[in-house]
C-alpha cells in the first residue's frame, strides 16, 4: 500500500511537471481590468521605434499594457500563419503588400475603415492596406521607394559629375563606362531584382508587368519586354559584375568594399547601412532613380513604391483595444514618431520630412530629402492575389536567363505563360 | 491466478509511467505524419483549406524536371559524402586511439565543427569559396565557381558537410574502438601481426556495429540536407534550381510558393527514398556487421 501509494505521488508529480510546463506555453496573462497586448514585427531594426510609439500610447491609457516583439522575415510568417489557422494571432502585427490579400481575403483580417481617414495617407500606402474587395484591412505604415547609390570617391577618381535628376539610362552607362575604364572598378550593379531592379525599368519605359487591376500579364508587351531585357544585357558590359559574381559577393558588400561605384537599394536599408559602415559616411550619397531616354510611352520616369500596414485580429480576443491602439498608430502624432525613429518614411501626408531629418541629426550624410520629390511619379508595387504562386517561378526564369539556359525572349514568353497561368489558376 | 493479475499491475504502471513520451511521439510525430500522407493527395494551399485530388500531385511530381532533378542531386549529395565521410572519420577515429601526445586537443578540435551553429559555418565556408577573393582559389591559384557553378556546387556543399560531420562520426567511432579488449591485440602482436593486419582483422569487424549506426546516420542526414544548400546556394543564385535537394524543393513549394499538397508529396517520396535505403542496409548488414564479442 504504502509502495503504491509513493509510486502514486510520483507519477502525479511528473503529470504536474508535464502539464505545468505545457501550460507555460500557451498561457498570456490576463490581468484585472486593464489588458495587454502583443504587438508583432519582423525588423528588429524598428523594435525601438515601435516601443516608443507603444510607450506614447500607454501614457495616455496606463490601463493597457503594449510588448514589442521581433522576430525575423521567415520565422515571422511561418508564426502569423499558424497563429491565424489557430485564431492565435498577435494583437497587433505588420502586414507587407506580398500578404496582405492571402490574409485579407480569407478573413483573417479587421476591417479598418472606421478608424481612419484614408485621404490622411499616400494614396500607395493605403492601396497596400487593402484586401481584393477595396476595403481596408490595415492602417498604413509607411512608404518606401528604390534609389541609387552611389560612391562619391570612384566619381572623383574617373572625373565623373554625380548623378541628379536629369540623369537618364544612357548618362548611367557612360559613367559607368568612364569609371570602369579609369578606376578598374564596377560601375553599376544591375543585380536580379524586381522591386529594386528590372520592374523600375519597366514602368519608366512606359510597361507594366500586369494590368490596371491585375488580371492580365503584360510581360510580352513591347515596352515591358525591351525593358527587362535591357536591364538583364547589363550584365553583358565589362563594368557590371555577373549574377554568378553576385552570388559570391553581393552588390551592397561591393559597393561598401569600394568595389562598384553605383547600385540601387531601398530606402528602409539606408539607416542600417550608415550603422555597418560608419567608415563609408560622407563617401556615398543617394539619387533618385536615373530616368528612361526615349520611353514608349509616358515621360520616363517611375520608382517603384511599397509600404507595410497595421493589422489586427478579425476574431482576435482584444479586439477593440487593439483596433484603438490602431487608430492610433495611424494617427499623425503615432507616424511622427515613426518618421523620427528614422528607418520608415511615415505613410501619413506630410510627414517626410520628419524621416529626413533623423540623418542629420545622427549626422549620417547623405542627402535624403532629394529622394522626396520622387513620390509624385511612385508606381505602386506590383500585386495581385496570385502573386505568392507566380513570383518564384518569375524569379527562376530570371535566372535561367542569366544562366544562359533560355534565351530573354524565350525566358519573357516564359513569365508570360506562367503569370498568365498562376491568374487563370487562382 | 494471482500472479498474472500482479503482472497485469505492474503493466499498467508500465504504461503509465512511458504514456507521456507516448502521448507526445502521437501528437507531435505520428499525427502530423499521418496528415502530411493525407494532405499529399489533396491541393491544400494556405489555411488549411483544401480538395482531395488523388494521385495528381504525384502525377505531376513525377512529370516534373525539377522534382527528378533534385531527387538526382539528393542521392548523388549521399555518394558524395556518405562513403567519403565515413571512412574519413574511421580513419580520423583510429589515429585519435594511437599513443600520440595531445590527444585530448586534436579530440576537441575535431569535435568543434559539431558544437558551431551549421549557419554559422556555411557563411564562413561560402567566403572562403568566393570565386573572386575565397582563401581556396587564391591558394589553389584556380578558378573555380565554387558556389555558382550547377555543377562543382554539390562537390562544394559536400565538402563542407563531411567536414562539419567529421568529428561527431570519429567520435562515436572512437567509443567503439576503445570498446575493444586489449587482450584481441596482444594475442595478436604475439602472432606476428602488423599494425594493418590488426585494423583489418580486429579493429574493423570489431567495431562494426557501431560503424554500421553511423552509416545509417549519415544516409538519413544527407537525405535530408537542405540548411547547408540554404546557406550557401539560397536564393538569387543561377546555379539553385540545378542543385537544390529534394527538401530545398519541399520547403521552397511548401513555404515560398505555399503549394502544401504538392510539398507534402515531395516529403512522402522522400521518407519513402529514406525508408528503402535503411531498409537495404539492414538487410545487407548481415554480410559484414559483427555482434559477437
Amino acid at each position: 500500500m504504502n509502495k503504491k501509494l509513493k509510486k502514486l505521488i510520483l507519477v502525479l508529480c511528473m503529470a504536474g511537471i508535464i502539464t505545468g510546463s505545457l501550460a507555460g506555453c500557451g498561457s498570456s496573462k490576463s490581468g484585472g481590468s486593464g489588458s495587454s497586448l502583443i504587438f508583432l514585427i519582423w525588423d528588429p531594426g524598428q523594435k525601438a521605434g515601435m516601443e516608443k510609439m507603444a510607450q506614447a500610447y500607454m501614457e495616455e491609457h496606463p490601463e493597457v499594457e503594449i510588448e514589442v516583439q521581433a522576430t525575423g522575415w521567415d520565422e515571422y510568417w511561418a508564426k502569423l500563419e499558424g497563429a491565424a489557422a489557430s485564431n492565435t494571432m498577435p494583437d497587433i502585427f505588420w502586414m507587407h503588400s506580398n500578404q496582405m490579400f492571402k490574409y485579407a481575403d480569407n478573413g483573417y483580417l479587421a476591417d479598418c475603415s472606421g478608424i481612419i481617414n484614408e485621404s490622411d495617407y499616400s494614396s500607395i500606402s493605403a492601396e497596400n492596406a487593402k484586401g481584393s474587395d477595396g476595403k481596408l484591412y490595415g492602417v498604413p505604415k509607411d512608404k518606401d521607394m528604390i534609389a541609387l547609390l552611389y560612391n562619391k570617391e570612384l566619381f572623383d577618381a574617373a572625373g565623373v559629375s554625380y548623378p541628379d535628376d536629369t540623369w537618364t539610362w544612357e548618362d548611367m552607362e557612360a559613367a559607368s563606362v568612364q569609371i570602369n575604364e579609369k578606376t578598374g572598378k564596377y560601375g553599376y550593379m544591375a543585380f536580379s531584382h524586381d522591386q529594386i531592379g528590372y520592374w523600375n525599368f519597366v514602368y519608366q519605359n512606359g510597361g507594366q508587368i500586369l494590368n490596371e487591376d491585375g488580371t492580365k500579364a503584360e510581360y510580352t508587351e513591347k515596352a515591358t519586354a525591351d525593358a527587362i531585357s535591357y536591364y538583364i544585357n547589363i550584365q553583358n558590359n565589362a563594368w557590371c559584375p555577373t549574377q554568378a559574381q553576385f552570388a559570391n559577393t553581393g552588390a551592397a558588400e561591393l559597393f561598401f568594399s569600394g568595389e562598384g561605384a553605383m547600385y540601387y537599394a531601398g530606402n528602409w536599408d539606408f539607416v542600417n547601412l550608415c550603422k555597418t559602415y560608419p567608415d563609408m559616411n560622407g563617401k556615398w550619397d543617394v539619387a533618385v532613380l536615373p530616368k528612361c531616354p526615349n520611353p514608349v510611352s509616358g515621360d520616363g520616369r517611375a520608382v517603384i513604391s511599397n509600404s507595410v500596414s497595421y493589422a489586427t485580429a478579425e476574431k482576435g480576443k482584444n479586439k477593440e483595444q487593439a483596433m484603438d491602439f490602431l487608430a492610433f498608430l495611424g494617427s499623425e502624432e503615432g507616424q511622427k514618431i515613426q518618421g523620427e525613429s528614422g528607418v520608415a518614411i511615415p505613410a501619413y501626408n506630410g510627414l517626410e520630412e520628419t524621416w529626413v531629418h533623423t540623418f542629420e541629426e545622427n549626422g549620417y550624410q547623405i542627402h535624403v530629402e532629394k529622394l522626396i520629390p520622387a513620390f509624385d511619379y511612385s508606381v505602386k508595387y506590383v500585386n495581385n492575389p496570385s502573386r505568392a504562386s507566380w513570383e518564384p517561378k518569375v524569379e527562376q526564369i530570371m535566372l535561367d536567363i542569366y544562366a544562359g539556359n533560355v534565351t530573354v525572349e524565350e525566358g519573357i514568353q516564359k513569365m508570360q505563360t506562367q503569370v498568365t497561368e498562376a491568374i487563370e489558376e487562382y | 491466478m494471482k500472479k498474472k493479475g500482479k503482472l497485469d499491475q505492474d503493466h499498467i504502471w508500465g504504461y503509465l509511467l512511458v504514456s507521456p513520451t507516448i502521448i507526445g511521439l502521437l501528437v507531435l510525430n505520428v499525427y502530423p505524419f499521418l496528415q502530411t500522407i493525407y494532405l499529399s493527395f489533396t491541393n491544400a494551399k494556405v489555411f488549411g483549406a483544401h480538395k482531395f485530388v488523388g494521385m495528381d500531385n504525384y502525377v505531376k511530381m513525377i512529370n516534373s524536371e525539377e522534382f527528378l532533378r533534385a531527387t538526382w542531386n539528393t542521392i548523388l549529395f549521399c555518394i558524395l559524402t556518405v562513403p567519403v565521410g565515413v571512412l574519413l572519420a574511421l580513419v580520423v577515429a583510429v589515429l585519435l586511439n594511437a599513443k600520440i601526445r595531445g590527444k585530448v586537443v586534436f579530440r576537441a578540435i575535431f569535435f568543434l565543427p559539431m558544437v558551431v551553429a551549421p549557419a554559422a559555418v556555411a557563411m564562413v565556408w561560402k567566403w572562403m569559396f568566393n570565386s573572386e577573393y575565397g582563401i581556396v582559389n587564391t591558394i589553389l591559384h584556380t578558378n573555380i565557381d565554387w558556389i555558382t557553378n550547377p555543377n562543382v556546387v554539390i562537390i562544394t556543399v559536400a565538402i563542407v558537410a563531411v567536414w562539419s560531420a567529421l568529428g561527431y562520426d570519429a567520435v562515436l567511432l572512437l567509443s567503439g574502438i576503445q570498446n575493444i579488449s586489449r587482450s584481441y591485440y596482444e594475442a595478436a602482436g604475439l602472432d606476428g601481426c602488423s599494425k594493418l593486419q590488426q585494423f583489418w582483422y580486429i579493429t574493423l569487424p570489431m567495431v562494426s556495429p557501431t560503424l554500421f549506426v553511423v552509416l545509417i546516420m549519415r544516409l538519413m542526414a544527407s537525405l535530408k540536407v537542405y540548411d547547408l544548400l540554404y546557406m550557401m546556394v539560397g536564393e538569387g543564385n543561377p546555379a539553385l534550381g540545378k542543385a537544390q535537394s529534394l527538401i530545398y524543393l519541399f520547403y521552397r513549394e511548401s513555404f515560398i510558393s505555399g503549394n502544401r499538397g504538392y510539398a507534402s508529396a515531395i516529403v512522402i517520396w522522400t521518407v519513402l527514398l529514406i525508408g528503402v535505403v535503411t531498409l537495404l542496409q539492414f538487410l545487407g548488414q548481415k554480410k559484414w556487421v559483427n555482434y559477437e564479442v
